[in-house]
């Protein structure tokens, strides 16, 4: 191994934190990932059966309260919109060996952004107000990833602590801000005012779904592009197998995980931007707790590939709209999908995935 | 300035057991970022217990149990299966996140209020010495579980620094090869660490069940795992200094109270942001110069 060492001394063979997520092989990676959920459906029957209901039931319920009127498919795919966006960039961070786990915060500061620019930007042209307020979105998703990456590079603390503590962090950030200068006084509990018609996302008739998931779509099949047709993917892609041979390439990791950071910080603030101007109409304290998890566990279900990603996040925004249409029919409660996800990710993780 | 120490002393007794077990888990060197799932697990099956039996003792036996139940799930998939230590350990937590609030509405019925109360954990004041003058109230009047964490800390201190055991688990966490040359299988080692670190944790989350709070709701340690977690790394694994990092932290958010008391004009939000905030100052400081321990993550190749 020693033949294989770095052209100058000075440069890093091996981060102190090098980590790295790496599917074990590619062939039946689906199969597996396919088994995973499954194991955790069976896994959740049996807490079904704890509670003294028939899973069968409760499945049945949760099937026809996720597809079972065009609304209620709506509510999924509303549902799976945020997570798909968040989920992307998280994989591009996995893929590139940058643990990123600050999405929670990223998304709820992007709906801040959302908020903040929807509620001063003065004109009525709608189209445009809009494109401010997704942009304002992604800025303040991609700063709050900056200042991560800024730790993190700056100062050796390892990624996963950077981002989880900043999660806490920008989850206060958002209270005071609703306490403060975007809050609605007398709303009784902490919310900004309605921002206006023109920045709310169009939706389609019928099914409720806002043209989100669309974005989010389109941003996927770009993330793939960037991921395997550019340089800067070939660069993070060979940073996340080996730090050694992208250091012996000339790859600069410092230069990748600022890239990774920055991409997947602004996708996850334009996730929370998306929910705040297609489903709330304002910002709301709390509206994101928990989709920066869900975004990890969509990347990892979709192993890491930004297009499987596409049916990874459908998948868990199908289970999150029967969980509820469950809970209300048959009283079981929806907490059980948080319980189903965790068992999935936890499979999943046994099953394909190696650290390198 | 009793009452100020003694809050900072209940705020750090939770996050000292998490810190204890989590030095275990790393010293053996398997990241600690389950903590957090393994305390919820503790403070839920610690009220279970209690409640169930009418006795506070199977109540923090069961938040052993609890614990220790995670620690396997993440034994198992980390260890076993090798996978990423950092993922998982989220995955924990947001799966205990899941099943203590499912359990939970299963036990009490959905959509009700939380229906299980007990009365919190008297202190057990030693005679003689609790009657001193200041020192007595803070040291020798305190509830039992807080004995039990200084206990702890000063028996895992024993057992790591002194025992053949506690040298082999030390030596899995620095290089698993050697443990292996020495005929001790490092994946029992660190299977057997993870486990007791769920256990100790468990007991973190009996702190604020059982003797802080006495019920049980959603989410109730918020965030106390990962502080702990930064707490033992700031403490560069060693459990006095987790001791002492601990109590940094419970005064900061003593403190924090306290202004809040005086109707300080600082908004309680950005108050509440201060853990937070001088963990990742501290964390920053310390830089690259936090020695862990060398084969940290770092899966064992070699099945049997």
């Amino acid at each position: 191994m020693s033949d294989l060492a770095p052209p100058s001394p000075s440069a890093p063979s091996r981060l102190p934190f090098a980590a790295s997520l790496r599917f074990r092989s590619g062939e039946g990676v689906a199969i597996r990932i396919a088994v995973a959920a499954i194991l955790s459906l069976l896994c959740a029957a049996v807490l079904v059966a704890l509670s003294g209901h028939s899973p069968l039931a409760a499945f049945a319920a949760m099937a026809l309260g996720a597809v079972g009127s065009p609304h209620q498919f709506g509510v999924a795919l509303n549902r799976a919109t945020p997570y798909l966006l968040a989920g992307g960039g998280v994989a591009m961070c996995f893929r590139a060996g940058v643990i990123n786990m600050g999405a929670e915060g990223q998304i709820a500061l992007g709906g801040v952004g959302a908020a903040a620019v929807a509620l001063v930007w003065p004109s009525a042209a709608s189209a445009l107000t809009v494109f401010a307020s997704l942009f304002g979105a992604a800025a303040f998703g991609a700063l709050w990833a900056a200042l991560a990456a800024a730790i993190h590079l700056g100062r050796r603390v390892h990624e996963v602590l950077a981002t989880l503590l900043l999660n806490f962090v920008a989850l206060l950030l958002v209270q005071q801000t609703l306490a403060g200068p975007l809050g609605q006084s007398g709303a009784g509990f902490l919310q900004s005012p309605e921002t206006p018609p023109a920045s709310w996302l169009w939706k389609a008739p019928e099914f409720g779904a806002h043209i989100g998931f669309l974005i989010a779509v389109a941003a996927a099949a770009a993330l793939s592009f960037v991921l395997w047709r550019t340089p800067f993917g070939f660069a993070l892609r060979v940073a996340g197998s080996s730090r050694r041979a992208a250091a012996y390439a000339g790859f600069s990791i410092p230069l990748v995980t600022w890239g990774v950071m920055l991409l997947a910080g602004a996708l996850a603030g334009l996730a929370g931007g998306v929910e705040v101007l297609g489903v709330h109409h304002r910002l709301i304290e709390g509206f994101s707790a928990g989709f920066g998890f869900k975004a990890v566990t969509v990347a990892l279900l979709g192993a890491l590939e930004p297009l499987a990603v596409v049916p990874a996040a459908l998948f868990i925004g199908l289970l999150e709209a029967g969980a509820q249409s469950m809970q209300r029919q048959i009283g079981i409660p929806s907490a059980l999908v948080v319980v189903i996800e965790g068992l999935t990710m936890l499979f999943v993780l046994a099953a394909t995935v190696r650290r390198a | 300035m009793i009452d100020f120490i003694a809050a900072a002393i209940r705020i750090a007794t939770p996050l000292l057991f998490a810190a204890l077990g989590g030095i275990l888990s790393e010293r053996a060197g398997v990241f600690a970022v389950g903590l957090e799932g393994m305390m919820l697990m503790g403070a839920f099956a610690a009220l279970i217990g209690a409640w169930a039996s009418g006795l506070s003792l199977v109540g923090v036996l069961f938040a052993i149990a609890g614990g220790a139940a995670i620690g396997l799930v993440v034994a198992i998939v980390t260890v076993r299966y090798r996978a990423d230590n950092m993922v998982t350990g989220l995955t924990a937590n947001i799966m205990a996140i899941g099943l203590t609030s499912y359990l939970l509405r299963i036990l009490t019925g959905v959509g009700r209020p939380v229906a299980i109360h007990l009365t919190p954990l008297a202190p057990w004041p030693i005679p003689g010495l609790a009657d001193l003058p200041f020192v007595g109230p803070l040291l020798f009047d305190q509830p039992p579980l807080t004995y039990l964490a200084a206990i702890g800390c000063v028996a895992l201190t024993l057992f790591l620094r002194r025992t053949q055991a506690g040298l082999t688990l030390r030596a899995t966490g620095e290089n698993p090869e050697a443990v292996f040359a020495s005929g001790v299988e490092p994946m029992k080692v660190r299977m057997l660490a993870v486990v007791a670190c769920g256990a100790i944790a468990g007991l973190g989350g009996a702190v604020l069940s059982l003797q802080q709070i006495g019920t049980f709701t959603d989410g109730m340690t918020g965030g106390r795992g990962y502080l702990a977690l930064a707490s033992l790394i700031v403490a560069r694994w060693s459990p006095l200094g987790a001791a002492l990092a601990c109590l940094v932290f419970g005064a900061a958010e003593a403190f924090e109270l306290r202004l809040q008391g005086f109707g300080v004009p600082v908004s309680s939000y950005v108050m509440q942001m201060a853990p937070y905030l001088i963990a990742l100052a501290v964390l920053a400081g310390l830089g690259r110069s936090s020695k862990m321990p060398a084969a940290i993550g770092q899966p064992l190749h070699w099945d049997r």
